[in-house]
């Protein structure tokens, strides 16, 4: 079963005296098991509203989201996946070991499974001094690595993360490569947004990349290797060529 | 159903230490056992025979404080989570949005009711050292206002997720406050205009009424025990009330965009 399926999804916005607003267009790709998949666009190309109907936050207004073979709106589908919002400030009144805790309790772990999965999470984000200081006390790039821990939390098999190295130092962007690439050896699937081509570079097998809603290029980063000058170079082409034609196709309509 | 008791614990348990953290239950508790203290002080200038009044006091502070508190720990439940964006990663765990507002209001409804009980049980100490003492109708006026707490609790969370935090917390104070006054304005509507009783009736009946679970004025004036089936009538009252809030909260949140 793959990971995700996504087929002619499209997520509208209702707008007052205005047709309603296509966020996403007829949007088709699938996620392979294993795999680690970069999804780029530029800011409102539509990436964060594929996100919330891969999470079942919103359903489509059309079309069809699957988690390994699960309708995205079901509950169950989610028992497999793992993920990290862009910015979350968690609860400032828990502590990191609380906040994972809570997770963890409504990911239906069992307490001293738990305990020793949190233990080797905050150890694994580098959060074991502060497993007991209160959220607000920490920085915005500690809150980050709680939100990386409870990603992890309940072993996923697929992890979604929106804008992951958000509020992360250049320490923490390296040590964040080295978690993802044992998720990868696990066999874990990676689905992540970002801004950060060099990290999509860096960990990628896959990029997507949409414009305006609709998927605009598609390409194995071997693919483009010897190719391109750099990541940044092709992005800023591809979406130059991608907002061309969409403008021909709004023309000729 | 394991799971989902599994689900209601863990956002209970976090809830409470939230709320013990956030420290308003301290500052209301202070204020009461304060103004209670000052109540009695009357006794410091020779005046007598003003236990009535002292425990009008307590009570009625009392009151004021837990729906107060009850207002906003349920206000906050879910459009703080959404605020804080945390919504989505509670979201992102295998529970379905049904589980989630139930567990909110066994958070809310729990957290609230410790609140209530330490507020009235640290109440009932002063007042039992300054020898004013409270008849056995006192556990009847905890009962009820534990129910009420938890009906509460579903009618503002409900609210929640229709209205904004400042508009949802203003109108269920008034609706909290006022609804002890809705039964003596259409009393007066039906002497003054002659409206028909069926439809003041109907009117009296679809309001809410947290008023039904207040009994401090019995305890004030040291009544005998209510009637156990009038005390099962309003448990039943709380319940199917309860839940048609918790249904119109679910029928709204069930397709919500999150976020």
């Amino acid at each position: 079963m793959l990971p995700i399926e996504v087929s002619h999804l499209v997520v509208a916005y209702r707008r007052w005296f205005k047709p309603p607003f296509r966020a996403v267009d007829d949007l088709s790709f699938v996620v392979r098991e294993g795999e680690i998949v970069g999804f780029l666009g530029v800011n409102g190309a539509g990436k964060t509203s594929t996100i919330k109907t891969l999470m079942g936050f919103q359903p489509p207004t059309e079309g069809a989201v699957r988690i390994f073979g699960m309708d995205a709106t079901n509950a169950r589908a989610r028992q497999l996946v793992g993920f990290l919002p862009e910015t979350a400030l968690y609860s400032p009144y828990l502590t990191p070991y609380e906040t994972l805790r809570l997770y963890g309790e409504l990911h239906g772990l069992r307490a001293r499974p738990l305990k020793a999965q949190i233990d080797a999470l905050l150890d694994a984000v580098k959060l074991t001094h502060k497993a007991h200081t209160l959220n607000k006390n920490l920085s915005k790039g500690m809150l980050q690595r709680v939100g990386i821990a409870q990603a992890l939390l309940g072993d996923p098999k697929l992890l979604i993360l929106d804008e992951v190295s958000s509020g992360l130092d250049p320490i923490g962007k390296r040590e964040l490569r080295d978690l993802l690439a044992t998720q990868r050896a696990r066999g874990v699937t990676i689905f992540f947004s970002s801004h950060e081509l060099a990290e999509v570079a860096s960990i990628c097998d896959r990029i997507l990349v949409i414009h305006q809603g609709r998927l605009i290029a598609e390409h194995r980063l071997s693919e483009l290797t010897g190719r391109v000058e750099s990541l940044e170079d092709y992005f800023i082409r591809t979406v130059q060529a991608g907002r061309d034609i969409l403008l021909e196709e709004a023309h000729a309509a | 159903m394991t799971h989902t008791l599994q689900i209601t614990r863990a956002l209970m348990t976090a809830g409470l230490l939230e709320t013990l953290r956030r420290k308003d239950l301290y500052v209301v508790l202070i204020l009461t056992l304060l103004l209670t203290l000052g109540a009695s002080a009357f006794r410091v200038f020779g005046v007598q025979g003003l236990e009535i009044f002292v425990k009008d006091v307590a009570l009625t502070t009392i009151g004021v404080m837990t729906t107060v508190l009850t207002v906003l720990i349920a206000a906050r439940q879910i459009p703080e989570e959404m605020q804080r964006r945390t919504i989505y990663p509670l979201m992102a765990r295998p529970i379905t949005r049904g589980q989630l507002l139930l567990g909110k209001w066994a958070t809310a409804t729990f957290t609230a009711s410790l609140c209530f009980m330490i507020l009235a049980l640290a109440t009932l100490g002063l007042l039992l050292m300054l020898g004013i003492g409270v008849k056995p109708i006192f556990v009847q006026y905890l009962i009820l206002k534990l129910l009420g707490i938890g009906w509460l609790c579903a009618m503002v969370i409900a609210f929640s997720l229709y209205m904004t935090p400042a508009a949802n917390v203003t109108l269920s104070l008034i609706l909290a406050f006022g609804s002890g006054l809705f039964g003596r304005l259409l009393l007066m509507a039906h002497w003054e205009h002659d409206l028909s009783a069926l439809w003041l009736n109907l009117l009296y009946g679809l309001l809410p009424h947290y008023d039904y679970f207040d009994m401090s004025k019995k305890v004030v004036f040291d009544w005998a025990l209510a009637p156990w089936g009038v005390i099962g009538a309003l448990a039943g009252y709380a319940v199917l009330s309860g839940s048609a809030w918790l249904l119109m909260g679910w029928l709204r949140f069930r397709k919500q965009t999150i976020g």
